[in-house]
């Protein structure tokens, strides 16, 4: 036989549906966004990644100053060195042959000349003839009969042969040398004297041309348009929408780019003077975002595009082409580290080979250092820390909400409960069927939440990406972290938090069921209260009455207030530090250089009387992972800028000596908890090498993670030259400086940049969470409110019976909650805000840099406010709920 | 009748410690055959609930031990104890202690889905006289109606054993008479041994066997030889 309690199920639902309505909407909100935030995440980075295998990304790519010949290409290809060194000699000795060829030939005619003259002289002297015009007769014809057979005779001679072998050992030698004093510093610099293994690698043609753009065709430039063909093997274009250019007037362009300044399919463009019809929408699997060079700090999706067209259209359009290649290696490296070995070791064979095929590099870029590929890849990977924070909090709430319900239920249903036990029920059978609500609920929501989440919320997770980078049209893929994080952990938490509650409750032995006698311990005699109104001790009973209640609905207040105050002080804090940003740069200029030399060998200085050199390392300080699956949620290493300063700079004040030791920013400090006296171990991103350093003092910097060293230390400590930096500080703008040696400048306006593009990607999602968490709210104290009235419902209706009207009984039940809500909403909203420091911390610690959190007086007003107004319209509903128990509640329930 | 089914042994049992300590049950001794209606009689206080909690396996006693067909209520694990009440007590309480989201077929089919050899629920509402109302939720009948209903989860695991603790306490004359009519009517047709706690005197009337109770201690303990139907009761 069934048991017949399993019937109770059903119904339970479906008289208590409000509630569970409530509780099963709570669930698919919560569910719905994080996991659709999760797909739409996962989703994302699985269409970023597939691309890069189906759309055959690069390795990396470089530019010649002129179209490479095949031997070129085949030696690049090889990944071999070229012998720079013997290429040098023998294009020496080259020249130097031609030269002793000359000055021997010179030589030889010039002693031959002479040796005639002399021997026609000397005959003349003989003969006596002394009229000079004779003799010089007789020499012109002695040059004319014998100066071949003399000059031959003097070729042959043994002397001649060894002046000649010794002329051109000499010169080959001199060369020699000469290649050798210039080569040290050649090889030096390039470290061309390592041994490296070659890379192999395949190279792709993969010709540009930059174009203006103009979208409404009224004559003028509105963006730069980086054009490619459209039968490139590599680099290619996944199509959001449209096709592949066809015919010569056909065109495809980033499909952000499009958005942005409001063209679409079908409509007509002029790109280089030439008319074209936009038929695709395209995402270039190497630009995620429009970056137009890797030196800029942020991309510009308005005024550069990128494209493509038929090859004829190519050929046909003016702008010069840009001889850019782009190659893969043949092996594939494994790592980070094997990458940036790869890398070095290409740029080796890259530089060698160009300079033996007289070609030069006008630009080389691994692909792994690509920002337009790897910017909104590391920027969604790092995501979903905001996201996992919320989910915790929220099955914390749900949770506690479902013990609180069945902690009630079982309060309403003891004497059933005794009775079942008392005829025979066992205690698993009870936890059993207790159990079966919450589970069923929780599957219910979360397979509703599933289901939104991979459609509709995973659509506007998706949405958000698409508002800021130029991604490729994604489909929803499974995603195992979702499924954990919203699924598998909610309903294993809301399993066992239900089971300890239920398996606790059910202790108790049947009799004290039957007694109703659940209390744990038992106060023996009543309060005293001092000699009040009758009114107002009634109230303070029915306070100590429902105590249990009252600390449940202040747990739930806290909880509500540690939402509110984490929708209004996440923008808060971005809007904070966003304005604060300018005034935290430590220099209104930061220039950083390609190198600290120029093309020709020179120290890049400037007349810029406030420039002061700095030097600088990004080191990685690692991180403790703290998601489940590696590498999502947990951000990666903390990268750390490591700078070397002059002594007594203008700048940072490094008081004490920094041979044992780095100063670090405040913000370092603050983000990891690091004192003064600790020790601090930072690595390479890209190379084995590890830093240990003692921490001696902070630096007032809150905005960056840093860490500074004297120059002189940090030359010492990271190998680099005396007359080494990377950069200069300065208060004004540097004029001075060749721009093409400038890498990057960073001022304070790059700072507001970046918060300003995460405002403009954060701020709609946090929208959504903003308004999510105000009806999450709402509905949490609609159900603690109504539970306080359900435990009383037999002790309001007694009141009624008694003649109390529904005005005053309100002001009985509804009035102590009421103020109970008031003061813990004060209290409470003290408690969410330092809750959510320590959170938004831990949330810091997952991304990369710091600012601390932040919230505004009117948000947290506000914050406030919109509990008690929430709680406000509760309370409307549970007068109504007061007014509409009936009289024979307490009749009929005397248990 | 005639086989010992259960018995009582020196049983006592107090409430409290120090000066409140009270003693409820102080040294009590009998036994009951099988198939015997046995009421336990006696003022409010005098330990009767205590001591029906106590053969119930509900409770537990200080002292002396509780037989039911010779195995000792004080050596069972709570388990077994669980199994005990499952297979062999049938238990009504004043108060019917019915699940409100159940009809009252379902009810009693709460009751049978303990037993190993339940009786026919169709039967047994048709003997409770409830077959009109086996689909009505219990917030839709009368007291009695709802004792009836939680007579029939106690009857229809048929029991070795049905436990009745003041079932018509909240009753009125009428259908008290009515309700004891069917325990009474149990009794006869399915040969259950009936305990029933009450304090009416004029119920001792309808039994096998009276057993008197005050201040926890056993003060009568009679064979009724005159035992008239419970419809014939009057108090």
């Amino acid at each position: 036989m069934r048991n017949p309690l399993i019937k109770r199920i059903p119904r339970e639902l479906r008289s208590d549906w409000h509630k569970y309505i409530v509780i099963i909407l709570f669930m698919v909100i919560m569910i719905g966004v994080i996991s659709g935030m999760y797909v739409g995440h996962d989703s994302m980075l699985a269409a970023v990644y597939g691309g890069r295998e189906e759309l055959n990304i690069e390795d990396g790519s470089f530019e010649l100053s002129k179209k490479a010949s095949d031997e070129l290409l085949d030696g690049i290809a090889s990944g071999e060195k070229a012998d720079v060194r013997a290429y040098y000699i023998d294009k020496g000795n080259k020249e130097a042959d031609e030269e002793v060829a000359k000055a021997i030939e010179e030589e030889l005619n010039k002693q031959v000349t002479e040796g005639i003259e002399e021997a026609v002289r000397a005959q003349c002297a003989a003969y006596g003839i002394t009229d000079e015009t004779l003799i010089q007769q007789q020499i012109d014809k002695a040059m004319t009969d014998s100066f071949d057979s003399a000059l031959l005779e003097a070729k042959e001679s043994d002397e001649y042969q060894k002046a000649v072998e010794d002329a051109y050992t000499e010169a080959h030698d001199e060369v020699i040398k000469k290649v050798d004093e210039k080569w040290d510093d050649i090889a030096d610099r390039y470290n061309l004297n390592d041994e490296v293994a070659p890379v192999p690698v395949t190279i792709y043609e993969h010709f540009y041309r930059e174009e203006s753009e103009d979208n409404n065709n009224d004559g003028t430039e509105d963006a730069v348009v980086r054009i490619y063909k459209s039968d490139s093997e590599i680099d290619k274009a996944s199509f959001n929408e449209g096709r592949a250019p066809e015919k010569d007037n056909e065109i495809a362009i980033d499909r952000m780019h499009a958005d942005n300044v409001g063209v679409k399919l079908g409509d007509t463009i002029t790109v280089g003077g030439k008319e074209f019809e936009i038929v695709g929408l395209i995402s270039y699997v190497n630009y995620l975002t429009l970056h137009s060079s890797n030196t800029d700090q942020m991309f510009d999706a308005f005024g550069f595009d990128v494209a493509m067209v038929t090859p004829d259209a190519f050929d046909n359009l003016t702008a010069r082409v840009h001889y850019s290649y782009a190659y893969k290696y043949i092996n594939v490296p494994e790592n980070k580290v094997e990458k940036a070995d790869y890398s070095d070791s290409f740029l080796k064979s890259l530089i060698t080979q160009t300079l033996v095929h007289d070609s030069e590099i006008e630009d080389y870029l691994p692909e792994y250092l690509r920002q337009a590929s790897n910017f909104a890849v590391s920027d969604i990977e790092g995501d979903s820390a905001a996201t996992s924070i919320l989910c915790y909090i929220l099955i914390g709430v749900i949770a506690f909400i479902f013990a609180i319900i069945i902690s009630n239920t079982i309060d309403k249903e003891a004497s059933v409960i005794g009775t079942l036990r008392a005829s025979g029920y066992s205690r698993s059978e009870l936890v059993f069927h207790y159990m079966s609500m919450p589970v069923i609920v929780t599957i219910l929501g979360a397979v509703i939440g599933n289901v939104l989440g991979y459609t509709a919320f995973k659509n506007l997770a998706v949405y958000l990406y698409f508002n800021s980078y130029s991604l490729p049209t994604c489909h929803a893929v499974w995603s195992s972290t979702a499924l954990v994080k919203t699924t598998i952990i909610p309903l294993l938490l809301m399993f066992f938090i239900n089971l300890f509650v239920i398996v606790k409750k059910l202790q108790l032995s049947p009799l004290r069921f039957l007694r109703h006698d659940l209390a744990k311990t038992k106060r023996t005699k009543a309060r005293r209260l001092p000699a009040w109104s009758f009114l107002r001790r009634f109230r303070l009973r029915i306070l100590f009455q429902n105590m249990p209640n009252y600390v449940v609905l202040i747990f739930g207040v806290v909880f509500i207030q540690l939402m509110l105050c984490f929708a209004f002080g996440l923008p808060d804090s971005l809007n904070h530090y966003a304005k604060e940003a300018p005034n935290m740069i430590f220099a209104d200029y930061q220039y950083m250089l390609m190198d600290y030399m120029d093309e020709d060998g020179n120290i890049i200085e400037t007349s810029e009387e406030t420039a002061e050199k700095f030097s600088l390392e990004d080191l990685l300080y690692p991180k403790a992972k703290s998601s489940i699956r590696e590498g999502m949620g947990s951000g990666g290493d903390e990268s750390v800028s490591v700078y070397g300063i002059v002594a007594d700079s203008s700048y940072i004040t490094l008081e004490k000596d920094t041979k044992d030791g780095v100063y670090i920013s405040s913000a370092f400090s603050k983000k990891f908890g690091i004192k003064e006296g600790d020790e601090v171990t930072l690595n390479a991103e890209y190379e084995n090498k590890s830093y240990t350093f003692n921490v001696i003092g902070i630096v007032q910097y809150d905005g960056g993670i840093a860490a500074f060293m004297n120059i002189g230390d940090f030359n010492s400590t990271f190998g680099h030259k005396d007359k080494e930096f990377s950069g200069y500080f300065s208060r004004n703008e540097i004029t001075d400086i060749d721009e093409q040696d400038i890498g990057a400048v960073i001022t304070a306006e790059d700072i507001t940049k970046v918060t300003n593009q995460l405002m403009h990607s954060m701020g709609k999602f946090m929208d959504v969470f903003k308004y999510a968490l105000i009806v999450l709210s709402a509905s949490l104290i609609y159900l603690l409110a109504k539970i306080i009235i359900e435990k009383n419902e037999s002790s309001i209706s007694m009141a009624k019976i008694l003649g109390f009207r529904n005005g005053e009984i309100g002001g009985l039940y509804i009035l102590p909650t009421a103020i109970v809500v008031v003061i813990f909403s004060l209290i409470s909203f003290v408690i969410g805000y330092m809750l959510m420091i320590w959170i938004f911390h831990a949330f810091m610690l997952q991304m990369d840099g710091y600012f601390a959190f932040y919230m505004t007086k009117a948000s947290m007003i506000l914050s406030i406010v919109y509990l008690l107004i929430g709680y406000a319209a509760v309370s409307l509903v549970d007068f109504r709920r007061i007014k509409r128990i009936p009289l024979d509640v307490a009749l009929k329930n005397i248990e | 009748m005639g086989k010992e089914c259960l018995e009582i042994s020196n049983l006592k049992k107090s409430f409290g410690t120090g000066e409140a300590r009270q003693d409820v049950l102080r040294g009590m001794n009998f036994t009951v055959q099988k198939g015997e209606f046995c009421v336990l009689l006696g003022p409010s206080g005098s330990g009767k609930s205590t001591l029906l909690n106590i053969i119930g396996g509900i409770d537990t006693p200080d002292e002396g031990y509780v037989s039911i067909n010779g195995d000792k209520l004080e050596e069972m694990s709570e388990k077994e104890l669980t199994l005990y009440r499952r297979r062999h007590l049938g238990y009504v309480f004043q108060m019917y202690n019915l699940i409100p989201n159940l009809n009252v077929k379902e009810n009693i089919e709460v009751g049978a889905y303990l037993s190993d050899n339940p009786l026919d629920v169709e039967e047994v509402l048709t003997t409770l006289g409830l077959q009109d109302h086996k689909y009505k939720y219990p917030n839709q009948l009368s007291g009695g109606q709802q004792q009836r209903v939680s007579i029939g989860r106690a009857v229809v695991k048929n029991p070795d054993i049905l436990m009745c603790d003041e079932p018509t306490g909240a009753l009125d004359y009428k259908t008290s008479k009515e309700i004891l009519a069917l325990i009474e009517d149990c009794n006869k047709k399915y040969g259950s041994t009936v305990i029933m706690v009450t304090h009416n005197e004029a119920i001792k009337n309808m039994a096998d066997h009276v057993i008197k109770l005050r201040d926890g201690v056993v003060r009568h303990n009679d064979v009724n030889e005159s035992k008239i139907p419970a419809i014939d009761l009057e108090w």
